[in-house]
């Protein structure tokens, strides 16, 4: 994994941004930019350099799940690995996730332990 | 607390016992031409009753949001003055939502700090080994030093056991603020509920003072006419309260095993 990596955190909440901020960094990751939905987050993707995406679902203006159909209908942003931070628990929006093509999923709320792991794997895949 | 009308529904069954014997009584007479007035008269009478009974509880459902309103008003402003004052329900829901990512954001500034301060322990450990290698040199010339290089370096070690299981609890502590998330979450689905009766509320207000006066119902006069307020609705579902559910996962295993089903 590289650590140098530009991640782009998306969360309508400043609280869960800072705390996934804070357990990137743990992971050695310090290059990390913000946005509060999907809304701000598109251009910024669009403006191309990030690496990996991390996403709230449950957001005013443009939602997580929008945000992934919108980034892998993107030709130039398909293949970004984007791991989904939500507390929607439901089976049928997990699977709806997994079928816009998220490549992890971690409900909220989580453990230190559990975000490292799903972000190790995701890198480990991708290889 | 909601009620409806002084007479309300007891009142009804009584007043249509009345007239059914009345009506009961008319045709055994044979008089039909009374029968269908009594008849008339409880078609207008049930009316009313419905009419009446249905906008005194739609008053009592808005006061009852009214009182919630400002009795949460009051036990927020406190001795904050920055609290909203002449709010209605959702801006007052709203202010719980800041206050709690504030005070979220203060306990992560000092946990920021505290992890500052566990860095430098960490460093002062590296400069501690320096020394130690000195210790270790002297112990071959005094004999009266023997031992103490071993046990100096079993303190060091304890002590960075320590600062590592400082280091993950202070972790903790900043992964535990995601609450103001969750509740976050949950207070606004509960400010998109108390906007959604509000407006349906007064809409229905407004047929009932209609239907009140195409049937020329008389009522208490009132004075609601509050403003709608409409926020940002929201598609997402947000934390699941009910975790035992049969179509929610419970917890990180329960995604897991899902995704991994999905060939993921």
């Amino acid at each position: 994994m590289n650590k140098d990596m530009k991640i782009l955190v998306v969360d309508d909440f400043s609280t869960m941004r800072r705390i996934i901020k804070n357990l990137l960094r743990d992971l050695g990751m310090t290059n990390v930019q913000e946005a509060d939905d999907g809304q701000t987050a598109l251009p910024i993707l669009k403006q191309g350099g990030i690496d990996f995406l991390v996403t709230d679902w449950n957001m005013p203006g443009m939602t997580g799940i929008d945000l992934l159909k919108e980034v892998r209908s993107d030709p130039n942003l398909a293949h970004m690995p984007v791991l989904m931070v939500t507390a929607e628990a439901k089976k049928e929006q997990i699977i709806a996730a997994a079928q816009a093509g998220v490549n992890g999923y971690v409900v909220k709320p989580f453990t230190a332990a559990v975000l490292k792991e799903k972000i190790d794997k995701i890198f480990e895949r991708l290889g | 607390m909601i009620s409806g009308t002084g007479k309300g529904f007891g009142h009804f069954e009584m007043e249509l016992q009345l007239k059914a014997q009345e009506l009961v009584s008319v045709l055994n007479e044979g008089n039909l031409s009374d029968a269908m007035d009594i008849i008339q008269e409880l078609h207008e009478f049930r009316h009313k009753t419905f009419f009446t009974e249905v906008g005194h509880l739609t008053r009592g459902l808005h006061e009852a949001i009214k009182a919630f309103s400002s009795e949460l008003g009051s036990s927020l402003q406190l001795d904050d003055e920055s609290a909203p004052e002449d709010a209605d329900a959702a801006d007052r829901l709203n202010y719980v939502i800041e206050v709690t990512e504030k005070n979220a954001h203060e306990t992560m500034d000092r946990v920021d700090k505290a992890l500052g301060l566990v860095d430098q322990l960490d460093s002062q450990s590296e400069r501690f080994k320096d020394l130690l290698l000195l210790v270790g040199q002297l112990e071959k010339e005094h004999d009266s030093l023997n031992g103490v290089y071993d046990r100096t370096c079993a303190v060091k070690e304890e002590s960075e056991k320590t600062i590592e299981t400082l280091r993950t609890e202070l972790t903790d502590i900043v992964v535990s603020q995601s609450y103001q998330d969750i509740t976050g979450q949950l207070i606004r689905r509960v400010i998109n509920l108390v906007t959604n009766v509000e407006t349906h509320l007064i809409s229905l207000m407004e047929m009932a003072a209609k239907v009140e006066k195409l049937s020329g119902i008389e009522v208490q006069p009132t004075t609601e006419t509050d403003q709608e307020n409409k926020k940002n609705p929201i598609q997402a579902e947000g934390p699941q309260v009910k975790k035992d559910s049969a179509d929610v996962v419970s917890n990180q295993d329960e995604v897991d095993d899902l995704l991994s089903s999905l060939g993921f």
